[in-house]
């Protein structure tokens, strides 16, 4: 079976698509068709690979829409999914492109430097005692260490696509909260407020980057580990923090969302009083009523309870 | 066919519309559906950004009532599905897990452990995996119209815990707008997030991206958007002029919840569907 890759073509300020045809074998990844027709059809073809064993992370590449690491995704997967045999290959997207599938990396390494990226030593450590951690210790971010700075997490980030300039790329926090829960760094704080200071509450939650992200790391995850531990080191003073405190302690209140106060509590009185407009656009439909009183689940106590002792279950494994 | 429903903070508050309907149109299609009684919040994308095993046990908590009940969870909101299902799915893969939260249910005087014996899913997929329960009750299939089906985020990903399809290439919405007799139209902006969650937090960038979507159904020719997440149907409805707003569009677009589209095709009216609710475009509708 005959497969056809249309291939989005950059080459100094020049764009255009250009269809390529290749006969499908069992085993082919996206990457060994890529190799094939710059091989044996067109030379000018650039894209970029090194290990072909899904480690170095320089080959990702969009597949109908989607990031997909080259060397490690079957094209037969691909057809079967899409059912077609027209695959559309962009480079990654959120990227600056260099050339066809090329991406540039260097703005994404001054980003990264934007979360101080590396550890701080505590200072009992020293060259004659080394700076040992426990393997409970490292468990808590080995995980993360797993990143291959492949890109594919940022390519469909919905945050990312809308505005750049205030947050970062998912495997920026990735980065940043293998630092934070590393127990070796002094200062967890200096990286913390760096992450908030850089868009932390700014996530759209849309969980594209832990959906892309070949090595099952899960972004989105450790976005949200960032966030807590900004609460544990107080450092929760924006809207975005106050937002989702305020529907946290609803649980406690009342057991569920009381979208009354909500607003109030998250971006104070006069912000909220800014949006009387939206409130009586509400108002007018009934689907906001001031007289409304919210309910209290019957088992609040209970409920209560649970919170209380799960938070103090939680700080006791810290 | 019953199940335990666990309905969300919203549909009881802003979103009343999408519960009426939905009683009205399990009823038509022959679910039975039962409130999980005392059911709290799931945290809305948000607790565990808090404190993770709170949140945690507050889910399990919800999941344990319906188990009691002997039922399966049919949940109507993306995110309370996301929130129960990744709940489920950890405390069913890590035994130490589980026995850390029923341990902090039961000291707190919570009268169930959570067993993992009830399984959490969508309005829409239980009509995705039952076509069957529309046989014979499409009693106004909606020809000639057409319309933008909006999954949103959370229905789709993460694909480990949402498996329901591929989440890549999701196909079962437009397939149900089929069954009902319409046009899935596709558009641009079909698979982006509508920012819901980080609506305060930033602001401009959601009011555009909702301006992208309505923009791009209105462009596509689609006379509504349907929806399986009632957060999606608020964010795109009730902020649409200020979508306009920020991608200079004149885009006027009906916005539905999936229920409301499915009791129109089994033939109930706006009224019945609770249509006069909604903010933006209710003139447009040409349906009910």
């Amino acid at each position: 079976m005959d497969v056809k890759l249309r291939i989005h073509r950059f080459v100094e300020g020049k764009k255009w698509v250009q269809d390529y045809t290749v006969t499908l074998k069992v085993g082919m990844t996206v990457l060994e068709a890529l190799i094939e027709i710059k091989e044996k059809q067109d030379p000018t073809l650039s894209f970029t690979c090194s290990c072909r064993s899904s480690i170095c992370g320089a080959c990702s590449v969009r597949v109908n829409g989607n990031a997909e690491l080259a060397c490690e995704m079957l094209v037969e997967n691909l057809v079967k999914r899409y059912d077609t045999n027209l695959l559309t290959i962009e480079p990654l997207g959120n990227f600056k492109v260099i050339r066809d599938l090329v991406v540039d990396w260097d703005p994404k390494y001054a980003r990264i430097k934007k979360i101080k990226p590396v550890v701080q030593p505590k200072d009992e450590f020293s060259k004659e005692k080394g700076c040992k951690q426990s393997p409970e210790d490292f468990n808590k971010y080995k995980k993360y260490a797993g990143c291959i700075l492949c890109g594919s997490c940022v390519s469909e980030c919905n945050k990312n696509t809308l505005n750049q300039a205030d947050f970062l790329d998912p495997f920026v926090f990735v980065k940043a909260e293998k630092l934070v829960a590393d127990s070796r760094d002094k200062s967890p704080e200096e990286h913390l407020k760096a992450v908030v200071d850089a868009g932390l509450w700014r996530c759209f939650n849309c969980q594209e980057c832990t959906a892309k992200c070949p090595k099952g790391l899960d972004p989105a995850g450790a976005i949200e580990k960032l966030k807590e531990a900004t609460f544990a080191k107080k450092l929760d003073d924006n809207v975005g923090a106050r937002h989702a405190k305020a529907i946290y302690d609803d649980i406690s209140e009342s057991g569920t969302l009381d979208e009354s106060k909500l607003n109030i509590k998250s971006e104070g009185f006069l912000m909220a009083g800014l949006r009387a407009p939206m409130a009586l656009r509400l108002m007018r439909v009934g689907k906001m009523n001031p007289l409304d009183t919210h309910k209290v689940n019957p088992e609040i106590e209970t409920i209560r309870k649970i919170v209380k002792n799960a938070e103090a279950a939680a700080k006791e494994a810290e | 066919m019953k199940y335990a429903l666990f309905p969300g903070c919203v549909l009881e508050g802003a979103a009343a519309e999408a519960y009426t309907s939905l009683k009205k149109v399990c009823d038509k299609l022959g679910i039975e559906i039962e409130e999980i009684p005392n059911w709290t919040c799931c945290g809305a994308s948000h607790a565990q950004g808090v404190n993770d095993f709170a949140a945690l046990v507050i889910n399990a908590r919800n999941i344990s009532i319906a188990e009691n009940m002997g039922l399966d969870i049919m949940t109507v909101c993306n995110t309370c599905t996301l929130q129960l299902r990744t709940a489920k799915a950890r405390l069913d893969k890590d035994a130490k897990l589980k026995e850390k939260v029923n341990k902090v249910l039961k000291e707190s005087g919570h009268p169930y452990e959570y067993k993992g014996t009830s399984q959490v899913t969508h309005f829409l997929w239980i009509l995705d995996e039952h076509p069957e329960l529309l046989d014979g009750k499409v009693v106004n299939p909606l020809h000639g119209v057409k319309i933008a089906g909006y999954y949103g985020c959370h229905i789709l990903r993460p694909q480990e815990v949402m498996n329901h399809g591929d989440g890549k290439h999701p196909e079962y919405l437009e397939r149900l707008i089929r069954k009902l007799g319409a046009e899935a139209v596709w558009f641009d902006a079909s698979r982006k997030c509508c920012g819901f969650h980080a609506q305060l937090a930033a602001e401009h960038d959601v009011l555009t991206v909702t301006g992208q979507i309505v923009d791009s159904a209105g462009r596509a020719g689609a006379m509504a958007i349907a929806t399986p997440c009632p957060l999606c149907q608020m964010q795109l409805d009730m902020y649409e002029p200020e979508g306009r707003e920020a991608v200079h569009s004149h885009a006027e677009v009906p916005i539905l919840h999936l229920q409301q589209l499915v009791g129109f095709a089994l033939g109930m009216s706006k009224e019945d569907m609770g249509f006069n609710r909604h903010v933006s475009a209710q003139e447009k509708l040409k349906i009910g």
